[in-house]
């Protein structure tokens, strides 16, 4: 699961915690545990150690106990006190022959004469000695009996003197009258003790007298040595306790560590000494360490493993509502909630609870939002479209009301001077017309006079036809549309202007004959002004060309061309505007007025011209509506 | 009108240079002329000759042309009224004019020849 790999902070935080508090005091427990056991084993290895020293001690008393008591007993045979040599010899024989150990017997009297001796590596009849002197005898004599004197006999075995006096039976109180003494070899102890402690093995057990004779050993090669020793170091420590017995850790020179024991041997004042290398006992101690350690190592998995279950049960709805907030934080409300496991009966069911429904609370809000913003939205874009459309329109308006302005202001203008010239221009006339007549009354009138009264006549026409223009232009009137077929119209007012001869007319009319809708004065002050124009720049010759067309968007199209010398690229843009003239006398009013008078219609005109082959007006107007017969 | 006397002519208009051209060159053609430079001097001068015609300029500095035409008109019926212009005149105003009593219209500069003979004419037609 993509998500498991995720887990979030507060899993490993509760990890954390359960393993501190868990695993923690495991580990100290074993820790200790180990520790303990490792010193338990150790002291219980060493008690060992110690209890079979001790036990071996027992062994070796008894061993020596029981050839004394041998001795002793013999020593206390009413047939051996009474000196007879010959029983004597046959009791010594008989011990040689049982006691394995006994190396030599001999006897001695009261006077330390060596009464008998045998022995076992003796030749029979050996030479007797006088034993006065020593130590075994003196100690017999005295105390009754006599356990010491250890040496190499023939220099290899250990082996121990024992002697015992011999009492006489008779006396009151006893007296000795002689010792017998015994020679024991010591080999069976280092036999016993090699069968305890084998070779092979790492332990090692000896039996040491005081001043370091090595009385027997576990290893039988380490006897037979004339100087057989036990290291100084270990001899140093074991002669110097001051307990019967006891053990502990030895660090040897060489730096290995041994664990050794010792028990006194009662009686011989010999001690017994057990080791072993400490490895042994740490041996045991690792090996249950190891152990320990590996159920530890379980304890831990299992730890481990039940915290991640109860950490990711735990989190698991925590996460899961973080991931499911987090889609509510972007929006998103349409996840699958069937993820989302149902409430548990606890703070984090409540709390799962309690988002859900702000999260549901939240989702119908947003949705009120979004559908408000998207409201907004559209009222926005419904104003923007209305503005435009107003602004265009006042634009519009505004356009047209300037330009109404001005052509107001200038009809206004027109209107004023137009008027104001009229009255000096009616004076005048009036005035020429006077003279005029009196002038006709006269007998014979100056034919020159005559002519000059002609001039003024014509001028003040021309005048009074350019403030007609001006005034026709500047005019605020209502259209008065009319509906003509446009062929017919055409043919009429050509019909009756006044063409000059050298003028030819060219007339192509659409056979569809369009009716169009019109201010009939107002389109004739246009057609004729177009007319006008052209006769005037073809004052040789020339011909105008009237044509009619329907157009295919429906509008009517009313050409006047002519044959002139074309107007100049450069001057063709400003023709219709009011003012503008490049004739020597005109008001520059005509192609206004053509301009004027095709907007009132709601139609167009533009001009094509082309030097030397003439100019070509073309009128357009919207087509009448087709009317039912 | 008694006949061999001259029919009377008023003229009513602001511009003296005008009125006097065009009192002396209808006295050429056998006109008595007289003239008013006011519309209130204009309607004084009528009460008192009783013009059989009265020119008059729709413009006048005290009033208009059409009120002294509608004034006159209700004193005489058989007085020619014609009204003088400067300017376009509407068919409204026109037609106006003609409904308050007027004859003629006559836009300045006009033909003196023809205003002639169109006030002899209504003055023949008014004799029958």
């Amino acid at each position: 699961m993509a998500a498991g790999s995720r887990r979030g902070k507060l899993a490993y935080k509760i990890l954390f915690w359960f393993l501190l508090i868990s695993v923690g005091p495991v580990l100290v427990v074993g820790y200790n545990l180990v520790n303990i056991s490792q010193a338990s084993l150790r002291k219980e290895t060493l008690s060992m150690q110690e209890s079979l020293a001790v036990g071996f001690s027992d062994t070796v008393n008894k061993y020596v106990m029981s050839l004394k008591n041998v001795i002793a007993d013999t020593a206390a045979l009413e047939d051996f006190s009474s000196m007879n040599a010959a029983k004597q010899q046959q009791y010594l024989n008989r011990i040689l022959q049982v006691h394995l150990a006994v190396l030599e017997l001999s006897v001695a009297n009261a006077q330390g004469q060596e009464t008998l001796r045998t022995g076992r590596f003796l030749e029979p009849n050996p030479k007797l000695r006088d034993v006065e002197e020593e130590e075994w005898f003196l100690g017999a004599m005295k105390r009754g009996q006599y356990v010491g004197h250890l040496e190499r006999f023939q220099g290899l075995y250990p082996a121990l003197t024992i002697a015992v006096a011999i009492v006489d039976p008779e006396a009151q109180p006893p007296r000795p009258i002689g010792v017998l003494e015994a020679k024991v070899s010591l080999n069976g102890l280092s036999t016993m003790l090699s069968m305890e402690f084998p070779p092979a093995g790492k332990s090692v057990a000896a039996v040491v007298a005081p001043d370091g004779f090595l009385v027997a050993h576990s290893n039988l090669k380490e006897v037979y040595r004339p100087d057989a020793r036990l290291p100084d170091d270990i001899l140093k420590i074991i002669t110097t306790q001051s307990n019967e017995k006891g053990g502990g850790e030895i660090s040897m020179p060489d730096g290995s560590r041994l664990l050794g024991a010792y028990s006194d041997v009662r009686d011989l004042n010999w001690v017994v000494y057990v080791q072993q290398p400490i490895d042994i006992a740490n041996k045991t101690a690792a090996e249950m360490t190891r152990q320990t350690l590996t159920v530890l190592g379980w304890v831990v998995l299992c730890i481990l493993l039940l915290s991640l279950a109860v950490a990711n049960h735990i989190t698991q709805p925590v996460r899961l509502l973080r991931e499911l907030a987090d889609r509510t934080g972007r929006g998103q409300f349409e996840g699958d909630l069937s993820d989302i496991p149902s409430p548990t009966n606890d703070e984090i069911g409540d709390l799962q609870q309690t988002f859900l429904t702000m999260r549901d609370s939240l989702k119908e809000k947003t949705g009120e939002l979004i559908h408000a913003k998207q409201e907004l939205e559209r009222f926005t874009k419904f104003l923007e479209k209305r503005v435009d459309a107003r602004t265009r329109e006042l634009k519009a308006a505004q356009d047209e009301l300037i330009k109404k302005e001005r052509l107001a202001a200038i009809g206004q203008m027109a209107s004023v001077v137009g008027h104001e010239i009229r009255n000096p221009l009616a004076v005048i006339n009036n005035s020429i017309y006077f003279i005029k007549t009196k002038l006709g009354q006269a007998s014979a009138p100056d034919p020159k006079v005559a002519k000059h009264i002609k001039i003024i006549e014509s001028e003040i026409l021309q005048a009074n036809g350019i403030i007609n223009e001006i005034l026709t232009y500047s005019r605020q009137r209502d259209l008065k549309p009319e509906r003509v077929l446009v062929n017919n119209w055409l043919e009429e007012l050509l019909s009756v202007y006044p063409f000059p001869p050298h003028i030819a007319v060219e007339k192509r009319f659409d056979p569809a004959n369009p009716a169009i809708e019109i201010d009939t004065a107002e389109m004739q002050q246009a057609v004729r002004n177009l007319i006008g124009n052209g006769i005037e720049v073809m004052p040789q010759k020339g011909t105008i060309h009237v044509r009619t067309a329907r157009q295919a968007d429906g509008n009517v199209l009313i050409e006047i061309g002519d044959t002139g010398p074309g107007i100049p690229p450069e001057v063709l843009d400003k023709i219709f505007a009011p003012f503008f003239t490049t004739k020597a006398r005109g008001t520059g009013l005509g192609l206004a007025v053509v301009r004027k008078v095709m907007d009132r219609h709601r139609g167009r005109v533009d001009v094509e011209s082309a030097a030397a082959r003439g100019t070509i007006f073309r009128l357009y107007l919207p087509a009448a509506w087709e009317r039912r017969r | 009108m008694p006949s061999g006397k001259l029919p009377k002519l008023l003229i009513i208009d602001d511009d003296a240079h005008l009125r006097e051209s065009l009192a002396e060159v209808l006295e050429l053609d056998g006109f008595e002329c007289h003239q008013a430079g006011a519309a209130e001097a204009g309607i004084e001068t009528a009460k008192k000759i009783d013009p059989d015609v009265v020119i008059m300029d729709i413009q006048l500095p005290d009033s208009s042309g059409f009120q002294i035409c509608q004034e006159l008109r209700k004193r005489s019926k058989a007085t020619i009224l014609i009204m003088m212009t400067g300017r376009f005149l509407s068919a409204e105003e026109k037609k106006q004019g003609f409904e308050l009593g007027a004859d003629e219209y006559m836009t300045k500069p006009f033909d003196l020849a023809e205003l002639s003979v169109r006030i002899k004419q209504l003055l023949s037609r008014n004799k029958i």
